[in-house]
Formats: C-alpha cells, structure tokens, sequence
C-alpha cells in the first residue's frame, strides 16, 4: 500500500512491472504472460485487431516506380525529374512562396536535376536521399525517425522543420501516408490506463504499469492487436501535467464512470498520436472518447485538430477523430457561480421574478441527481466556488487574434456540424467575456476528479449525443 | 399572456417574447423609435418592428451582415433612427442606413481597416452622437476612434495607454503604449463628451471639442462592460464585472453613488441603459437578471428573470405616441436578450 496525496488515500501497489518495447523496432518476439494483478480479480479481456494497412506496399511500388524512371532519364541522358507537391498548397497559396523568384523551383511541382538553381539541386539531393532512406526501410522493415534523417546529413538537410515538410510533401506527392513510407516521428503523445497493446512481433505494453509517466505511444502501425479489458472510456488531455496528476492517482482504474484510458497529446498532438486515437475509435466506436482542454482559444484548436486534423497533414488517413466529445472546460464550467448555462432546449418555464430589495444572491454549486444513486466513495469537499473572475485571466491580445483566426476557420465552411457550433458558440462567448482558465478553474484545492466523474458520468448515461457530420 | 411582477414603487409586466429570434446567442440590441435591430452570434441581423403590434413582428432580415457573428451594434440615442452601425467579431464595422420612403435598411459604408500594424486591435464597441453624423469606436488595445460618418473618415483618436495621460491628438497616429481593452464607449447626447470603459477598471472621459481626456475615474476596480451617459448629459454610469454601477457627475467628474443589489457577490453586469427622462437605469446581468433602477433614490425597483441564462443586452425602448394595440397601456417599454435566444419585451403597468 502506497499513500496517494491527490487521492489522500492509500492505494495498491501497480502489478509487476512487463518488459514494454522500444516503439520504433519491432523486438524479436518475447511472450509474457499476464501479470497477476494484486486484486486478483480475473480481468476480461477484449481484444480487439488493429486492420493493417497495406499501403505501404503501394509505398514500396510507387517509390520503385520512380526510381525506374529515375533510370531510363539517366540511360537517355535527359533531366531527371521527381515530382514534389506541397499539402499545404492543395488549398492556399502559399504568398510566401511567391514572394521568392518564381523560377527557383518552390512552388513548381517537380524537382529537377540539373536543377534552375543551387536552391533546386540541394533540394533534390536532399529529396532523393529521403526516397533513399525511405526504400531501405521498407525493403528491411524497420521503422526510421524523422529525427534520424535530419542527422544522417546535418548539412545537406539544414534544419530539422525541412525534413519533416519535405517527407510530408513526398507522402502527400506520392498519395500516401507518412507511416507508409516507413518515416515516423519521434513519440510524443502519452497513454496510461487498463489496456494492453499487443505488438507486432509478440511483446505487449501494458499501459497500467508506470504510475505517473504513462507509456509513450507506439505508432500504431506497430501495433497488432489491443487488449481494451473493461475500459468504458478514453479522455484526451490537452496538458501533459494534468495527464500526470490522473494518472499517478490511477484515475483510470477508481473512477466512478469505470475503467478507462488517459491519453495527452502535449498540446497539440503529432501525427503519431492522432492516428491512435482513430484507429481505436475506428475498431471500437462504442468506445465513448473525450477531450479535456482550456478554455482558450488555444485549447479549442487542440480540440479542433484531433476533429478535424491540420491543414498540412490533411490527406493522411485515418487522423480524425469526429466522435471525440468535448468534456470541457467551457464557459458553463467557468461561470457556474453567475450561471451561464447552455440553454439549448430554452424551453422558458415562466417567468420568474424576484423581490428585488430581499433577495438574495445563492451561490449555485449544482447538486446533481447522479450523487444520489451512487454513495460517494470518496469525501467531497463541498467548497462553494467563490467567484468566477479568480480563476480566470483576461484574454491577451494574442488570445483575442487566435479566437478570430479559429473563428474563421469554423466560419470557412458553408455547413456547420453540431461540435462546430458549439466551437464557435464558446469561441464567442471567450471574445466577449474576454476570459479564459485552465483545467485548474474547475478543480478542488488540485483535484479534478470530482469534476471529472461528474462529467464522464453525465455523458456516459447520454446516449442521444448525436454529431451530425458535414457533407 | 400577461403576468405581474410586484414591486416597491414600479409594476412591469412581461408584454411578448419572440421565441428563438435568433438561432444562438443573442449580443447586442439597438432601438430606433419604430424597430429594434438585433444582432447574435449567427451572421444575420434582424429588424422587428415595435410599434405596428404586440408581437413585435420581424420586418428584416440583413442575411450575412458578418460572417463570423456580431457582438455591437448601435443607434444613436435619442436620434431619428436612420442608421445603425454594426461591428463583427472579426472587427469589420459596418454602417446602414435606413430608406423613409421603403422603410428597409441596407448597406451604406463599411470602415476600412487599418493598414497601419501599429494598430492591430479591432473594433468593440461604437456609438452614435445624437445626430448620427459621428461614430465612435473602440478597439482591443485601448483607443477610441471618432469617425465622420458622412464624410467618411477618422477624424481623432483618443488614447489611453500609459503615456497617453490627458494626451490624444487630433488625428493621433498611435505609437503610444498600448492601452487596456476598451470594452465600452458612449458619447454624449449633447455631443460634448465620449467616454470608454476598459479591462482594467478605469473609465475614461473626453471632451470632444477640446480633443482631449478630461476625467480619468475611478472606483470600479474590475473590468467595465457598459457605460452610458444620462440624457441629460449631466451623468456618467459605468458598470461591468464589479456587479455594482458607478455613477459620476460631469460636472466635476465626481463618483456621487454606487447602484448595487443585496448579495455577496454580484453577477458581472454585461448592459445598461437610462431611460428617456434620466430617473430610471436598466441593467442586464450574467445572471439572467434585468434589473430597474431609481437613480435618484439609489435602489432597485424591479428584477426579473426570463431564464438562468446570461442577458447580454438590455434596451429601454424610446416612447412612443400611441399604443401598441387598442386598449394597451402607454407605459414605458424595455427589451432583454442574451443566452435564451428570444427577445423579451416589458412594458410598465400603469394606470392609463
């Protein structure tokens, strides 16, 4: 028994720890039996195969492909040409490329040896040598980071930031996703709860064992199946700290709404990260998911990328996450003491006046019916919230410019979904509050756990949350 | 359906709702003497006309006025009720004007933007001078432009960031320290004075002939959502996070009295607006709350609630000559809208 201060209480030691595997390369197989665990309950196991895509054959061929074409230009004598498309291009225009000499190959869409210009013959060694790198990984099969290219030729490259877009323009060129060519990114996102990944080649990460790290995500191409036991639900977490605190308290084991997964993208989350998220949502769609952000303009981007994913990455498959619900926080979190509330159905009850002079201002901290049905296990502070303004900031400058550019986003599209709405909704509201808060303006004295139960509670019994996807 | 509210010395009763007027957040409301213009967090402005019927029927929809919503609009004050201005959330500021013979308002100017990146805040709030010839608009980091409107162009700025002081050139180019957000302007009926509320509590008056900060007031610490000057123009109110109103005297740019509801900590109040004779102040809260004030006698002499949901903006409506329907009574009208969606007409219950 350990003592748990967020918890404050004793808690049970995690299970024997499981050799996990290094994400990048496979292992060669090693087979670990299930570590019992110290409740000694038999755990159910769900396990679920992750599809495989085949694309990366289609990687393969394509990229043999060009270089046969590669070959019959060199025995001919004639220009060499790879073909180069930027993703970000595929919808605006980039002004800054323009600005630079048209003929130096920028916004062309090929590269050329002999290249227009130094700039062009650099940028073709610099794109042959990634196909290179590419093709050796995927005749051997093994997994390359996109770091490991960078410092394969530090010179040649110049700066990591032109690896990545370039193997992201090479992917989206040759209509295929970055996994595919065998190039990943260094793991960023993290993930802790009741679940078992088991990878290709046999080892198996059990995501419960480190208690307040998590374990950093694989990418998902490594994975072959995932063991989800009893998890009801997964909660994305925009703040790494945030994911820390849940999961060195277990959150994903004690609480009220069930087993469930914790996983943080660190803010804005990589490519690696997204495509988990789908595939689980994809291969267990009942898997209620949810985001947990700020209630910033920056927060509410987070959201929207793991949505609706980025402009530079938007022809990979398989990155979005519609179905992820937005836990909060929003404004209604914030303001619950001068009642904001989301009067969506604003059935109006009548009208209710006061006796102006003789009344009195009650602070609302809401007591919902879902306390009454199951006993809390845990002591609740009932701290009354004593004011919205101290908790939150005013928005900077920088806040206000970012809400707008969101808001532009949303409003670029002729239809809006129901999620991007309610976007738009808190967005305005953030612009005309002129507020926002963290994770920490809904928490008790650091616990968020009361908050959250509450939450994932409310919506795991609301099954008539229904998204309405644009065309 | 009719329902009365008691209260100390004024009776209002709930005269119509329009249901759902808009479909999401209703922000802001400004009344002409025949309509009221309504804006909200879709991008269509809406016309209802206040005194053909009770139900205070739609007359006009300007469709797609701003593309990411409208958080301000305005009329003048006591003015004809020929133009309105409106401001999106991505600060594009728009002035309509209002055709007698057809009565349908359209597009007559939209205010350039400025090129200039010294000043990258964007419009908030505006307000009309009584003869709706000038136009004055704040931005989020902290000026206020006064615009001709017929002639179409800035004619000062006034400054209040930290070295502006009693500074503000006539046609100022901004290279003074930013100033905090200004959330609230209004200008005085007379045309003598404008005056901004900001983030950080302070308000701020001008005299426009002058070209000139002449008050820097104080007493409401946290941030100030609406200001207003009494008909009269002898007045100031500002109000906002505080949850209570300050009033200040021009004359002296005095803080006389404070306007605050029982409670310990007041809702943030988002509106307010005096009444055409300058006794009564309305004001709107986050609470859901609309609330009529004696100013003389410094209480609160009516409270009602629709819903929970946050109010944005409260409206008295300017007093018209006749009825709205045979046998109704002449008393004075006030709107409430925010959250809920619906515009919420009250009328006073008096004898006549």
């Amino acid at each position: 028994m350990y003592f748990c201060p967020i918890r404050n209480q004793y808690l049970h030691p995690p299970s024997q720890p499981t050799v996990t595997n290094s994400h990048e390369r496979p292992s060669p197989p090693l087979e670990q039996l299930s570590p019992v665990r110290a409740s000694s309950t038999r755990v159910p196991h769900n396990i679920v195969i992750v599809p495989q895509s085949h694309s990366s054959d289609d990687a393969l061929t394509k990229i043999e492909a060009l270089f046969e074409t590669i070959v019959d230009a060199i025995s001919v004598g004639s220009p060499i040409t790879i073909p180069y498309r930027r993703s970000t291009n595929a919808q605006v225009f980039d002004p800054t490329a323009s600005a630079s000499n048209p003929r130096d190959g920028r916004h062309m869409d090929s590269v050329r040896f002999p290249g227009r210009n130094p700039q062009e013959l650099r940028r073709f060694e610099a794109l042959f040598r990634i196909i290179e790198i590419s093709h050796e990984a995927l005749l051997s099969g093994t997994l390359v980071t996109k770091r490991n290219i960078y410092y394969q030729n530090m010179e040649l490259f110049r700066s990591q930031s032109a690896v990545d877009e370039m193997v992201d323009n090479l992917a989206f060129t040759l209509g295929v996703g970055r996994n595919d060519l065998n190039i990943v990114a260094t793991a960023k996102g993290l993930v802790a709860g009741q679940v078992e990944l088991i990878m290709r080649g046999g080892s198996k990460i059990n995501c419960a064992e480190s208690s307040d790290s998590g374990v950093l995500l694989p990418s998902i191409s490594a994975v072959e199946k995932i063991d989800f036991q009893s998890v009801k639900w997964l909660l994305v977490i925009e703040k790494e700290a945030t994911f820390r605190t849940l999961s060195a308290s277990r959150y994903y084991t004690v609480s009220r709404a069930g087993s469930g997964i914790l996983v943080t993208g660190k803010g804005y989350p990589d490519l690696a990260t997204r495509k988990f998220l789908a595939t689980i949502h994809s291969v267990r769609p009942r898997l209620l998911m949810f985001a947990l952000v700020d209630f910033d303009p920056h927060g509410i981007s987070v959201l929207r990328t793991y949505q609706y994913s980025s402009q530079r990455l938007d022809h990979e498959e398989r990155t979005k996450v519609f179905g992820l619900r937005w836990l909060g926080i929003r404004s209604s979190d914030v303001l619950s003491n001068t009642v904001m509330t989301q009067d969506c159905s604003a059935n109006s009850q009548g009208s209710q006046s006061s006796q102006d002079l003789s009344s009195q201002e009650s602070i609302a901290y809401s007591v919902d019916a879902f306390e009454h049905e199951r006993p809390a296990k845990r002591p609740r502070s009932r701290r009354t919230k004593s004011h919205p303004s101290d908790y939150t900031a005013p928005l900077t400058e920088r806040d206000r410019e970012k809400a707008v550019s969101v808001l532009r986003d949303i409003c670029g599209t002729t239809r809006l979904d129901a999620a991007e709405r309610e976007h738009k909704l808190e967005l305005q509201r953030m612009l005309m509050l002129n507020i926002k808060a963290e994770i920490q303006a809904v928490d008790d004295f650091g616990d968020i756990t009361n908050w959250l139960d509450k939450r994932l509670l409310e919506h795991s019994r609301d099954v008539n949350y229904i998204y309405r996807y644009s065309a | 359906m009719v329902r009365i509210h008691k209260s100390t010395s004024k009776q209002y009763l709930t005269l119509h709702t329009v249901d759902q007027a808009h479909p999401t957040e209703i922000f802001s409301l400004a009344p002409t003497p025949n309509a009221l213009i309504s804006a909200s967090g879709s991008s269509h402005l809406l016309v209802h006309s206040t005194t053909t019927s009770p139900t205070f029927p739609l007359t006009q929809t300007l469709s797609n006025a701003h593309r990411l919503g409208c958080h301000h609009i305005t009329t003048a004050r006591g003015g004809p009720g020929n133009t309105f201005v409106s401001v999106g959330f991505g600060g594009d500021t728009k002035v309509w004007h209002r055709n007698p013979e057809t009565d349908q308002w359209a597009l007559h100017w939209t205010l350039p933007t400025p090129d200039n990146k010294k000043e990258k805040g964007d419009v908030w709030a505006v307000a009309l001078s009584a003869d709706e010839g000038y136009l004055a608009a704040t931005t989020s980091d902290g000026r206020i432009h006064v615009w001709d409107v017929l002639g179409k162009a800035k004619i000062q700025t006034y400054e209040t960031g930290a070295s502006a002081g009693g500074g503000g050139g006539g046609g100022g180019q901004g290279s003074v320290g930013t100033g905090s957000f200004a959330m609230a302007v209004d200008l005085s009926r007379d045309g003598k004075f404008t005056a901004s509320g900001h983030e950080n509590g302070g308000v701020y008056v001008f005299n426009n002939d002058a070209g000139r900060m002449v008050y820097s007031l104080s007493g409401l610490a946290k941030p100030i959502r609406a200001v207003a000057f009494s008909p009269g123009c002898k007045r100031l109110a500002a109000a906002g996070n505080a949850g209570i109103i300050a009033i200040y005297d021009m004359q002296h740019g005095e803080h006389v009295a404070n306007l605050s509801a029982t409670g310990t900590r007041p809702a943030w109040i988002t509106s307010i607006d005096w009444n055409d004779t300058g006794e009564y102040l309305l004001s709107g809260s986050l609470d859901g709350k609309v609330r009529v004030w004696d100013v003389a006698r410094g209480v609160c002499v009516a409270t009602h609630s629709e819903t929970e949901s946050a109010l944005w903006c409260v409206r008295w409506l300017p007093k018209s000559e006749k009825t709205l329907a045979p046998g109704m009574g002449k008393g004075e009208m006030f709107v409430a809208a925010g959250a809920n969606r619906s515009l919420t007409f009250y009328r006073e219950a008096t004898g006549s």
